[in-house]
């Protein structure tokens, strides 16, 4: 079986140990870094991904996936950066201002990483100032937002208002979830898309990028 | 949980009877036990488990409260959804009682340390325990209240309950007894804790429909099973 197929299947199985090993096995190869992204990494974080769409495994289940993939991102991204390989697109995540849960916004970030995006994790209580200024300086095309509080899912429309008066709206993008908003409140406040999960927000980036 | 449950005192409850049903758990995580659940994921849910049982530090607190005590309580800062379920259940009870509980701080730390550890599937299991526990507290002590009658817990952030009302809440309960705090958007720190008010009366009083404004925007309707099992 060819190494790409291995790490692939790894990646199925979770296994973050054997990804690192046979991830270092392919650099050393000399394969083409961008292929070992393709028909390894996220090959294998693809048949997660649709494993988990029809109800064959459950979320534990794709997040030790994605610490697997992980494993062989840590050894894979450097290669890509210093080669100007590009990732799939730019997402800047956090939790609002004054919500501190953030355990939907990890996940949705553990998987948008195994799906290939590059995150920029801001963590919990982010301001709006900082979602913009981070996504204007790291050139982010997404800003992801997640509330739990229904008192705090204002701090979304700050953000969406804000990008609109600095004329950022075909730059940057916004997409809420969380379980206090809905798609009518993104409706609502001008977000550009809501999504309720992790492998949503994966749909809707991968339909638009 | 120790003893029957008396005026204004501090609860303190064993690890072991913080246990969630594993059942409970993985239906918290959209987990069929159809055909059966992967040795994986219960090999996690007991790894999840064991941390647990380590870290967690439950402790509750109760104080009666009158039924015009409550209704300045319930007041908060007047910014409670104009009609709500509670206003109407509580001046029936036939007690009233402000209730906080909490895992602690460590447990929440050791959740933020798992995924910045990469250890998310971990991290989340671990999570999904602790909410799962938090429940089961307010479920034991709403069956110890009174067994003559039924006790439900209602919550401010719940059900049109303004989450501001956590601030008269706190002020009446003190629930930094017990190592509860709230930040500047009346959330609770530690994040695992609980709180609301137990109402203790016939079991006809929790029986309300699911036809108020808010209920249009709820994503859990709990409360229906919250019902069913005191109502029948």
């Amino acid at each position: 079986m060819n190494i790409l197929q291995q790490i692939s299947d790894q990646i199925d199985l979770g296994d973050d140990e054997k990804v690192y090993e046979l991830t270092t096995t392919a650099i050393e190869q000399k394969i083409p870094v961008k292929q070992i992204l393709d028909e390894g990494l996220l090959q294998g974080m693809n048949i997660v991904g649709r494993k988990f769409k029809e109800h064959e495994i459950f979320l534990p289940e794709v997040l030790m996936a994605a610490k697997a993939m992980n494993a062989g991102m840590e050894l894979v991204k450097p290669l890509l950066l210093s080669g100007n390989v590009p990732m799939k697109a730019r997402v800047v995540i956090g939790t609002v201002r004054g919500d501190l849960h953030d355990i939907g916004k990890n996940l949705v970030g553990v998987m948008l990483k195994g799906a290939g995006f590059e995150i920029i994790d801001l963590g919990n209580d982010v301001t709006p100032e900082r979602f913009i200024e981070t996504a204007k300086a790291e050139g982010a095309q997404f800003i992801g937002m997640s509330a739990l509080l229904t008192t705090t899912m204002p701090v979304m429309k700050e953000v969406v208002d804000r990008i609109r008066s600095e004329n950022l709206e075909d730059k940057i993008r916004t997409l809420i979830g969380g379980a206090a908003v809905s798609k009518g409140y993104a409706e609502e406040i001008g977000a550009t898309a809501y999504c309720y999960d992790g492998s949503n927000a994966i749909d809707y980036l991968n339909s638009v990028i | 949980m120790t003893s029957e449950l008396i005026y204004n005192r501090i609860i303190n409850f064993s690890i072991n009877e913080m246990i969630p049903d594993r059942v409970v758990v993985y239906k918290s995580q959209g987990i069929k036990q159809e055909p059966k659940v992967s040795k994986k994921i219960n090999d996690l849910y007991d790894h999840a488990l064991s941390i647990f049982t380590q870290d967690v530090e439950p402790k509750g607190i109760l104080k009666e409260i009158s039924i015009p005590e409550f209704a300045e309580v319930f007041q908060g800062n007047g910014e409670n959804e104009e009609n709500t379920p509670v206003q109407h259940i509580f001046p029936l009870a036939d007690s009233l009682a402000l209730f906080a509980f909490t895992l602690g701080k460590t447990i929440s730390d050791t959740i933020s340390g798992l995924f910045s550890r990469k250890d998310f599937a971990l991290a989340y299991m671990l999570d999904s325990i602790a909410s799962a526990s938090a429940d089961k507290a307010a479920f034991m002590v709403e069956q110890k209240r009174d067994k003559s009658s039924k006790t439900l817990l209602y919550s401010p952030g719940y059900c049109g309950w303004h989450i501001s009302g956590q601030q008269q809440l706190f002020k009446k309960l003190e629930p930094g007894q017990i190592g509860i705090s709230l930040n500047d958007q009346f959330l609770m720190i530690p994040l695992k804790s609980i709180s609301g008010v137990l109402i203790t009366g016939k079991k006809e009083i929790h029986n309300f429909d699911h036809d108020f404004t808010f209920c249009a925007q709820c994503t859990t309707f709990s409360c229906i099973d919250r019902q069913e099992h005191v109502i029948n």
